[in-house]
């Protein structure tokens, strides 16, 4: 009797836990306060930082619990981290949101979008001079893209032991895009350009939003396949909600499925963050990186602005290149509430979704360009 | 390895300059399409009523048009009076317009709601005070919208 | 697209609230351009947004699909914005081109609230309209 209780005992939590488990469970309630209190994108960071705290419990090895044993509830919810089926669910709900309209009025400001994802490329550069694999380096630029779901989907593939920090860094980071990029916006951008109206944009038929979904994504997966996926249930979610006839398939996308993907992504991610990953110098790599990242991708967006003026007719307030970083909206709001300060009057708010939208669909191909060149 | 001898030794520079480049190719190509959208779309629309005379519902006997300047109609109130009296003797009375939209659009017809507006702004289509709609006989008639036969 | 402040004044909803109360408001409302077909309100979503017609035609379908048009502008959609349970009784949708003006509801809740006058006569309108509507949203007509 004594020796089944000295054996129960020796198996609690209380006498396998180590200083890591302690650190990480810590970690996970600072997510939770973080995402509760401070609202800090909540619908993330909650369920990530229980998933900190289910995935940090010490438990005995080979007893089916840990995240990465077979069998186990925690495997089986990992399982669509590791093999991609989350994020494009998620980016399914994401369509069946958003509205292209503004993108297909003035479709040249998608540019921005694509000018956002070059700090991808160069914290990919940065990744790589500080010591990170190429397959490191390339899931920690992508959080330059601004995208917890493409991160992780491209994570997954290039980095999966590095998924915990990287998702934790994306989200992190998407909630503080209203801290990081207004500094840089007003750094880059003069009085005046700020005041810059743009002009009304045109009004955009109901069959230019259908043709849109079909027409966007053969083009895009044609060029760059590996975004299949993503792009692939971000168009299809746009042409549930364009069509009408098949509301209830989108009202179902960007409620029930997207809110339930996000549950079980939260969680999965979560666990899967151990100390013996997270409590290391390349955790603190990553977020300085991934705070590079979005100063980087800010400001291409801003600058290419400046230079598309060179050009255009209808002056583009450069604003709006920031809102390329495809926080979405996050990003386009801070746009609007940076350019209200200048001029109360001035809705950039419409303006800024063009390049947030674009910058979805460009960071998912910067995605799909850096799986097919390291992956396999 | 650190510093720009790693970014060269992993190709680095050629990853991003062709990856940035991918990006953007990829994004301009994206941008050019969406700007033809609508123009091909007008294109379409100017070149051919086609979609308009698939449309009408196949008859061939003189309609006897109502005089304009008497009862200023909208621009297809005939054919959509037609069309619609078909689909509500179809459906009943009275009838639930969202069910008559539903309907409508199931038939193949285009602007449903447009076409219903117009019908309500011409009090050929009246609620019945509970929450349906009938069809008004009595405008049909003073509006002279069809033949004797009722077609 | 921001709103002129005459434009709203000129609404009869916004009559009685005074030039300080409509510059606060302002702001806050945005003319939005509706489309054949496009769904506005959903019912028993939640009802965040209340809008106000300013051109074009809209209908709003209730349970068993009874519903009634709107013509006029200065028509409101989403009531239930300040209405318990705050979840949208109807669906609307355009039946042509048009425009809304449309003003986060909370913030309209809480302007209503700060001044109990102006509360009082908004609460007085929209029970005029409520009961209008009443027998559509529950059936008994």
């Amino acid at each position: 009797m004594v020796n089944l209780l000295i054996e129960f005992l020796s198996n609690t939590g209380f006498a396998l836990a180590g200083y890591q488990n302690i650190i990480m469970l810590l970690v996970g309630i600072v997510l939770i306060y973080l995402g509760i209190s401070k609202c800090y994108e909540p619908l993330l960071l909650v369920p990530i930082g229980f998933g900190i705290l289910m995935g940090n419990i010490p438990v005995i090895r080979d007893f089916g619990l840990g995240i990465y044993e077979n069998g186990s509830f925690l495997n089986y919810m990992y399982f669509g981290v590791m093999h991609d089926v989350y994020p494009p669910l998620i980016f399914l709900g994401v369509g069946a949101l958003t509205d292209f309209s503004a993108m297909l009025a003035r479709p040249s400001l998608m540019l921005l979008g694509a000018a956002a994802q070059v700090g991808i490329f160069i914290t990919f550069l940065g990744a790589l001079a500080i010591g990170f694999l190429p397959n490191e380096a390339a899931s920690i630029g992508i959080i330059g893209g601004a995208d917890g779901p493409t991160a992780i989907f491209l994570t997954a593939v290039l980095a999966p032991r590095l998924i915990g920090p990287i998702a934790i860094a994306a989200y992190s980071y998407m909630a503080l895009v209203p801290v990081i990029q207004p500094p840089i916006m007003k750094l880059l951008t003069s009085r005046k350009e700020r005041l810059i109206r743009m002009e009304e944009p045109r009004e955009v038929s109901k069959r230019e939003k259908l043709i849109f979904p079909v027409v966007g994504f053969l083009l895009c997966c044609f060029i760059a396949p590996g975004a299949l996926p993503l792009l692939g249930m971000l168009f299809f979610g746009n042409l549930l909600k364009e069509s009408v006839v098949a509301e209830r398939l989108a009202k179902a996308a960007r409620t029930s499925i997207i809110d339930t993907v996000t549950i079980l992504l939260g969680i999965a991610v979560g666990a899967s963050t151990q100390g013996d990953i997270f409590l290391t110098s390349k955790s603190i790599g990553i977020f300085v990186l991934g705070a590079s990242a979005f100063a980087v991708a800010t400001a291409a967006g801003v600058i290419f602005a400046k230079i598309m003026n060179l050009f255009v007719r209808n002056k583009i307030n450069p604003l709006i290149g920031a809102a390329g970083v495809s926080a979405v909206p996050n990003s386009a709001r801070v746009v609007q509430i940076v350019g209200q300060k200048e001029d109360p009057t001035n809705f950039l708010l419409m303006h800024a979704m063009a390049p947030n939208i674009s910058g979805v669909i460009g960071s998912a191909i910067a995605a799909a360009i850096l799986w097919s060149f390291l992956g396999g | 390895m650190y510093g720009l001898d790693a970014i060269s030794a992993n190709n680095g520079w050629q990853l991003a300059a062709l990856g940035i480049s991918i990006v953007f190719a990829g994004l301009i190509v994206l941008s050019f399409s969406i700007s033809q959208i609508h123009r091909v779309l007008e294109f379409f629309d100017k070149s051919s009523g086609f979609s308009q005379r698939i449309k009408k519902a196949g008859r061939e006997k003189n309609i006897s048009e109502p005089d304009v300047a008497d009862s200023p109609l909208p621009a297809g109130i005939k054919e959509s009076a037609f069309q619609f009296k078909l689909l509500i003797k179809h459906i009943g009375e009275p009838f639930s317009l969202p069910e008559l939209i539903d309907f409508s659009k199931k038939c193949g017809l285009l602007h449903s709601h447009l076409r219903i507006n117009d019908l309500l702004q011409t009090n050929l289509i009246i609620p019945d005070g509970k929450g349906y709609f009938l069809w008004n006989y009595e405008v049909e008639k003073t509006l002279r919208l069809f033949d004797e036969r009722g077609e | 697209m921001p709103v002129d402040i005459n434009i709203i004044k000129s609404l009869n909803f916004f009559k009685d609230f005074s030039h300080a109360d409509l510059e606060e408001i302002a702001p806050l409302i945005d003319q939005i351009r509706t489309t054949e077909g496009e769904r506005i309100t959903c019912r028993g979503c939640h009802a965040d947004t209340f809008f106000i017609i300013f051109s074009g035609n809209f209908m709003i379908s209730f349970k068993h699909d009874r519903s009634y048009t709107l013509h006029d502008r200065g028509d409101i959609i989403g009531l239930s914005t300040l209405i318990m349970p705050f979840a949208y009784t109807g669906t609307a949708v355009a039946l042509t081109e048009g425009a809304v003006l449309s003003m986060p509801g909370e913030e309209l809740l809480r302007i209503i609230q700060s001044n109990s006058e102006l509360g009082e006569k908004i609460m007085k309108k929209i029970n005029e309209i409520v009961e209008k509507r009443m027998p559509f949203v529950t059936g008994r007509c």
